[in-house]
């Protein structure tokens, strides 16, 4: 093979990377290599962002109540950006058809109904020292209760659907309408007149919260950032095999006929 | 510690840490019992087409 045409049968960057992984053998072994180092990494922020969270000052106007702060604003994020992955992956597997795609969406969906739920029930203990109730029905709290029951419904669909071509079609298309949520919980606190208040650690660029409250926020962040990742790989992972168990038995099933 | 606060704070980190610890526990757990499986039906006879070729 001549230099040149070996340049031209292999495409280069993010995109051949991207290609390489659809073998999911391929991508096994990589998981198998990177989750140890993610989860290494992830612990230890989180060990950083809680003693970090533990030794702010309290707040003049929340007092103590500023630490549920440092769990519901991360989980409430990564609630968002869970889905927002499911829906890149939805159009991987509707546009690309990468067959990896399927089993990221389908990992990634308990991991972000767990996040939702945290964030509606950190917000809500957050709520009733401060708003003087657990709960109301304003546009920021039901969208994001919204966000939960629709991971819920992707979950039973996955469940409920056996052929696998099918599922991943049905499933992404419902992931992709779900997707209108996501601006409408960002946005919620501006379009509406809402109890929750707006964001306030990227406004007009600059954040408005002290630095001895920004800072363990974001390494909170970062931590359950890590999280994610780490448990989406590990599901992934876990996902791979279900698959394989299911063309073995089907075979099996065969050599019996 | 946490003063009037503490019944608010303390359920919201033990909620969080629950429901991640949980998440994790049983993605492991149906992880490993997924590898067994495939040992077992390896065990058996029964092999993917692609384990077959390699």
């Amino acid at each position: 093979m001549t230099r040149q045409s070996a340049e031209i049968s292999q495409p280069a960057g993010f995109w051949a990377w991207l290609a390489s992984l659809a073998n999911p053998t391929r991508f096994m072994g990589i998981a198998d290599r990177v989750i140890p180092w993610l989860a290494a990494l992830s612990v230890a922020l989180l060990v950083a962002g809680l003693y970090m969270c533990f030794t702010a000052p309290e707040d003049y106007q929340q007092g103590a109540t500023v630490l549920i702060m440092f769990i519901h604003v991360p989980a409430a994020w990564l609630a968002m950006m869970c889905y927002s992955v499911m829906s890149i992956s939805a159009l991987g597997t509707l546009v690309w058809r990468h067959p990896l795609s399927d089993v990221s969406l389908r990992a990634a969906a308990p991991i972000g109904a767990a996040f939702t739920f945290i964030s509606l029930v950190t917000g809500s203990l957050w709520g009733k020292p401060m708003w003087g109730t657990y709960w109301v029905w304003d546009a920021r709290l039901t969208s994001v209760l919204v966000l939960f029951i629709i991971y819920l419904g992707i979950m039973a669909l996955a469940r409920a659907i056996e052929e696998p071509a099918q599922a991943a079609k049905s499933l992404a298309v419902i992931t992709l309408v779900g997707f209108v949520n996501i601006p409408i919980i960002k946005f919620s606190v501006d379009w509406w007149n809402t109890l929750h208040q707006p964001a306030s650690v990227s406004r007009f660029g600059r954040p408005a919260m002290d630095a001895a409250f920004l800072y363990p926020l974001l390494v909170m962040a970062l931590a359950y950032t890590l999280i994610f990742f780490t448990l989406h790989l590990m599901n992934m992972r876990s996902e791979i095999l279900k698959r394989r168990i299911r063309v073995m038995k089907l075979k099996a099933a065969e050599g019996v006929r | 510690m946490f003063g009037k606060y503490a019944a608010f704070i303390i359920p919201s980190y033990l909620v969080s840490a629950l429901v991640v610890g949980g998440l994790t526990v049983w993605i492991m757990v149906q992880y490993r019992r997924r590898k067994a499986e495939i040992r077992e039906l390896e065990a058996r006879g029964i092999r993917r087409a692609s384990s077959r070729e390699r």
